[in-house]
C-alpha cells in the first residue's frame, strides 16, 4: 500500500507493527506507515475480494 | 561509544552474525524502494523490532544463496552519513556497529544526481558498496537514459540497474551479494584545498577505526559530536593535537564549509553522470508540479490553503455536512419520525419506567446515543472523511508540512511536527503516539501540548464547525482564538524549555488527482472504523448518564458546575456538554450542539462555550496515551494545565466579548 502522507510504499504487515504500541489497536484497523507514522486506512476485506475475482475472471479470459 | 573502532581491512570486516550469516544492510533515502527489495530478498520472514534504546523500527531477514546463510537488514531511511535524525543515527549505528559484509546504497533513478552524493560518502568510507539503482522502468517511462557499465566504471563498484517492485535486477543483486565484497578505492578526488585540509586531519590520527581515516577526517571537519567523541576515546592522549588541526581548518573555512563540501561532492556527481546519464531535452512542467510549487511558497501557499478550508471544511462539511444533513437526519428522521415511534414502541412493550428511560428517556441509549452517533457524528465525520481523503490522495499535506515549516520553527518545532499537528485533525490520540518521531524530547513535549490545548480532532471539529457556520462572527472569533493561543502556547514553550531547533527534511511524493475509487474506499474505511468505534462508546456514556440521572449523582454534578459555568456566562445547562466532553471530545460538542438547538445559547455564550469546549481536557483515550509516552507526571501536569488555560480562556473571552459587545 502506498503511505497518504508521504507517499512511501509498504506492505500492510509492515505498517500494523507500529500500531502494537497503541491501546486503540485492537478495536483500530488503521495501519501505520513506517516511514511517517501516518494512520493509513486498509483495504476493506470486501474490495479485496471483489478485486480478487475480477483479476481471476481476467485471467481465465 | 564503541562503534567506529576498525579492526583491518573490510575483507576482514565481513561480520558474520551470531546464526552464522553474513550481514547485508540496505541503505539509501526514504522511499526509493528498499523496503521493496528486502521483501524480495527475503519473503515473508522477518523481524521487525525497536532498535535498542530508540523508538526507531529495524526489520532483518534471512536468505540463502548457493547453499549460503545471509542475514538481510533495512535500515531507515538516510540522506547523509553525517545523521541529523533518530532514524539516521540508527542507520548509521547498524552500518557501523554490524560491520556488514556487503552495503547495498539503493537509489531512485530518477534522482540519481541528487543521490549520488551519498554514494560518494559510502564509498570513501570504504565501505564495501554495491550500488542498486532502482526504478529504472520510470525512468525509462521519463525519457532517462542512463549508462550503468560507464557508472560502474567511473565509480570503481559494482552498479546494478533494476526495477525491484516488478523483480527487475533481483537475481543480478543475489549473485552480488553472493560474490566476493572489496572496498572501492575512490576513484575521484575534491580539490587541492579540500584534500590538503583532509590530509593534514589524516596525518594527526594514530588509532584505528572501522571508516576510512578521510571519512573521519570530513566528519569532524562537519562537526560531528559522536565521531569527535570517537577520536577523543581513540586517540587519548594525541587528542588535542588532532582538536588544534580541525580547529585551525574549521576556523579558516567557517561557515562555508558545509557548502564547500556540497559544492564539490556535486561537481564529483555531474562529472560522473557526465555522458553516463541523459534527460529529454524539453522537460515539460506538468500542472500538477506547478500546482505544487504554488502549495509551498507563502505568497500563494497561504491563500490556496485558506481556499481549501473555506470550500473543503466551512462550505462542503459546515454548511452541507453539518447543515443540511444533519438537519435531514437528526431533524427529520430522527426527531419528527424514528424518536416518536421507537418511544411507543417502547412504552408499550416495556412496563418499568426505569428501563423506558434508559432506552428512551433524556439520556436513553436510542434517543441520545444512538441519535447523536447516526443523525449527528455519521453525517459531519462522513463529508470531513470525503474531503480528508481528497486532500490526502492529492498529496497536499506533505506540502502543508513545508508551508508551515516556519511558522513551526518559531515555536521550537519543525516541519516534521506537522505530520501530529495533520493526524490531530483526524484523532488527537494517534497523533499523540506520534509525537515520538519528533527529534527531541522538548519537540515532543511541546507538540503533545499543543495538541492536547488547541487541535479539535476530526468530530470535534465538524461540530463545532455545524454549530458556528450559522453565525460566521463566532466562527471567525473561534477560529482566531485558537490560532492565538496554538501561537502563544508555542511561543511561549519555545523560551521555556531552551535548545535548538532541528533540521526539518522531507520527502515529498508527487502531486495528483486523486481517485475516485480510492477516495471512496478510503472514506468508507474511516467511516465503518469510526462508527464501530463510537457507537458502543455512545451507548456506554448513555448508560453511565443515565445511572447518574437515577443517583441523582449527575444533577449534583452539574449544580458543582453551575459556578464555574456562571463564570463563563454559560447557563447551566452547559456544565452537561462538559460532562459529555469527558467520555469523547466530539460528544461533548454533540451535547453543545443540542443545547443550541433548544436555544439556550447565544451567539456569545456559543462562541465562549465552543472555544472552552475545543481547549477543554483531553478524551480519555487520548490523556492515556499522554501518560504512555510521556509518564505520569507529564500527562497530569497536562491535563491541569489544559483544564486550568481552557476556562481562564473561556472566562476571559467572555469578559472581551461582553466588554466590546461584538457578539
Amino acid at each position: 500500500m502506498r503511505c497518504g502522507f508521504c507517499g512511501h510504499e509498504f506492505e500492510e504487515h509492515e505498517g500494523n507493527v507500529g500500531c502494537k504500541n497503541c491501546p486503540m489497536s485492537s478495536g483500530c484497523k488503521m495501519v501505520k506507515c513506517p516511514r511517517c507514522n501516518y494512520e493509513n486506512p486498509p483495504e476493506p476485506a470486501l474490495i479485496k475480494g471483489l478485486k480478487k475475482v475480477f483479476s481471476a475472471k481476467k485471467k481465465t479470459n | 561509544m564503541s562503534f567506529f573502532k576498525k579492526k583491518g581491512s573490510c575483507h576482514e570486516a565481513a561480520t558474520v552474525a551470531a546464526s552464522g550469516a553474513k550481514k547485508v544492510a540496505l541503505v539509501g533515502n526514504p522511499n526509493v524502494g528498499k523496503s521493496v527489495l528486502f521483501n524480495a530478498l527475503t519473503g515473508a520472514y522477518v523481524t521487525v523490532s525497536n532498535y535498542p534504546g530508540t523508538s526507531v523500527e529495524v526489520s532483518r531477514g534471512s536468505t540463502a544463496i548457493n547453499g549460503e546463510e545471509f542475514e538481510i537488514i533495512d535500515t531507515p531511511g538516510m540522506y547523509s552519513i553525517l545523521p541529523i535524525t533518530e532514524e539516521e543515527r540508527v542507520a548509521r549505528e547498524i552500518l557501523l556497529t554490524e560491520r556488514p559484509h556487503l552495503v547495498l546504497h539503493v537509489l531512485d533513478a530518477r534522482n540519481l544526481e541528487r543521490m549520488l552524493p551519498m554514494t560518494l560518502q559510502l564509498i570513501e568510507a570504504e565501505l564495501p558498496v554495491v550500488l542498486v539503482v532502482n526504478i529504472m522502468d520510470e525512468a525509462a517511462r521519463m525519457g532517462l537514459e542512463i549508462d550503468i557499465p560507464l557508472l560502474s566504471k567511473r565509480l570503481g563498484i559494482p552498479v546494478i540497474g533494476a526495477a525491484t517492485a516488478k523483480k527487475i535486477g533481483v537475481p543480478e543483486i543475489r549473485a552480488a551479494i553472493a560474490g566476493s565484497s572489496s572496498c572501492a578505492v575512490p576513484p575521484f578526488t575534491y580539490s587541492r584545498l579540500m584534500e590538503g585540509d583532509i590530509a593534514e586531519i589524516c596525518q594527526s590520527l594514530r588509532g584505528e577505526y572501522i571508516l576510512s581515516k578521510k571519512a573521519i577526517a570530513l566528519l569532524l571537519l562537519q562537526d560531528d559530536a559522536e565521531v569527535a567523541n570517537l577520536v577523543r576515546e581513540t586517540e587519548g592522549v594525541w587528542f588535542p593535537g588532532v582538536q588544534t588541526v580541525v580547529r585551525e581548518k574549521r576556523f579558516e573555512r567557517r561557515e562555508s564549509f558545509h557548502l564547500d563540501l556540497s559544492m564539490e561532492r556535486k561537481a564529483i556527481v555531474k562529472g560522473i553522470l557526465d555522458g553516463a546519464f541523459k534527460a529529454p531535452e524539453k522537460r515539460v512542467v506538468t500542472l500538477a508540479e506547478r500546482f505544487s510549487r504554488w502549495t509551498v511558497r507563502p505568497a500563494t501557499g497561504i491563500p490556496l490553503l485558506l481556499i481549501v478550508l473555506y470550500f473543503g471544511l466551512y462550505q462542503f462539511v459546515g454548511v452541507f455536512g453539518a447543515g443540511t444533513l444533519v438537519d435531514f437526519l437528526e431533524g427529520k428522521v430522527f426527531e419528527e419520525h424514528f424518536n416518536p415511534w421507537i418511544i411507543e414502541i417502547v412504552k408499550l412493550y416495556v412496563p418499568w419506567g426505569m428501563l423506558q428511560e434508559l432506552l428512551v428517556g433524556e439520556y436513553g441509549i436510542i434517543t441520545l446515543g444512538f441519535r447523536y452517533a447516526v443523525g449527528i457524528i455519521l453525517p459531519i465525520v462522513a463529508t470531513f472523511f470525503l474531503f480528508f481523503s481528497v486532500l490526502e490522495d492529492s498529496g497536499y499535506f506533505p506540502r502543508l508540512a513545508l508551508l508551515v515549516d516556519r511558522v513551526f520553527k518559531t515555536m521550537g518545532l519543525t516541519g516534521r511536527a506537522v505530520i501530529p499537528m495533520v493526524l490531530g485533525f483526524g484523532c488527537d490520540t494517534m497523533a499523540t503516539m506520534v509525537t515520538r518521531t519528533l527529534e527531541t524530547v522538548r519537540e515532543r513535549v511541546i507538540a503533545t501540548v499543543l495538541l492536547a490545548l488547541a487541535i479539535p480532532c476530526s468530530a470535534q471539529l465538524g461540530v463545532i464547525m455545524s454549530l458556528l457556520s450559522q453565525t460566521p462572527g463566532a466562527l471567525l472569533t473561534w477560529g482566531v482564538c485558537l490560532l492565538l493561543i496554538f501561537l502563544l502556547v508555542g511561543l511561549l514553550a519555545a523560551k521555556v524549555v531552551p535548545g535548538e531547533t532541528p533540521m526539518f527534511y522531507m520527502e515529498i511524493p508527487p502531486m495528483r488527482l486523486p481517485q475516485f475509487g480510492n477516495v471512496l474506499t478510503k472514506t468508507y474505511t474511516r467511516m465503518q472504523w469510526y462508527f464501530m468505534e463510537i457507537l458502543p462508546l455512545f451507548i456506554l456514556a448513555s448508560v453511565l448518564l443515565w445511572l447518574g440521572k437515577i443517583t441523582h449523582f449527575f444533577e449534583k454534578m452539574i449544580e458543582a458546575m453551575t459556578p464555574v459555568m456562571a463564570s463563563l456566562g454559560l447557563p447551566k445547562e452547559s456544565a452537561v456538554a462538559f460532562i459529555f466532553g469527558f467520555f469523547r471530545r466530539d460528544y461533548g460538542a454533540a451535547g453543545l450542539y443540542d443545547l443550541q438547538t433548544k436555544g439556550l445559547l447565544n451567539a456569545r455564550q456559543l462562541t465562549v462555550a465552543a472555544v472552552t469546549l475545543t481547549l477543554f481536557i483531553p478524551c480519555v483515550a487520548q490523556f492515556l496515551i499522554m501518560k504512555k509516552e510521556r509518564g505520569w507526571k507529564v500527562a497530569i501536569a497536562i491535563g491541569l494545565f489544559v483544564s486550568g488555560f481552557a476556562f481562564g480562556s473561556g472566562w476571559l473571552l467572555n469578559r472581551f466579548l461582553l466588554a466590546t459587545q461584538l457578539l
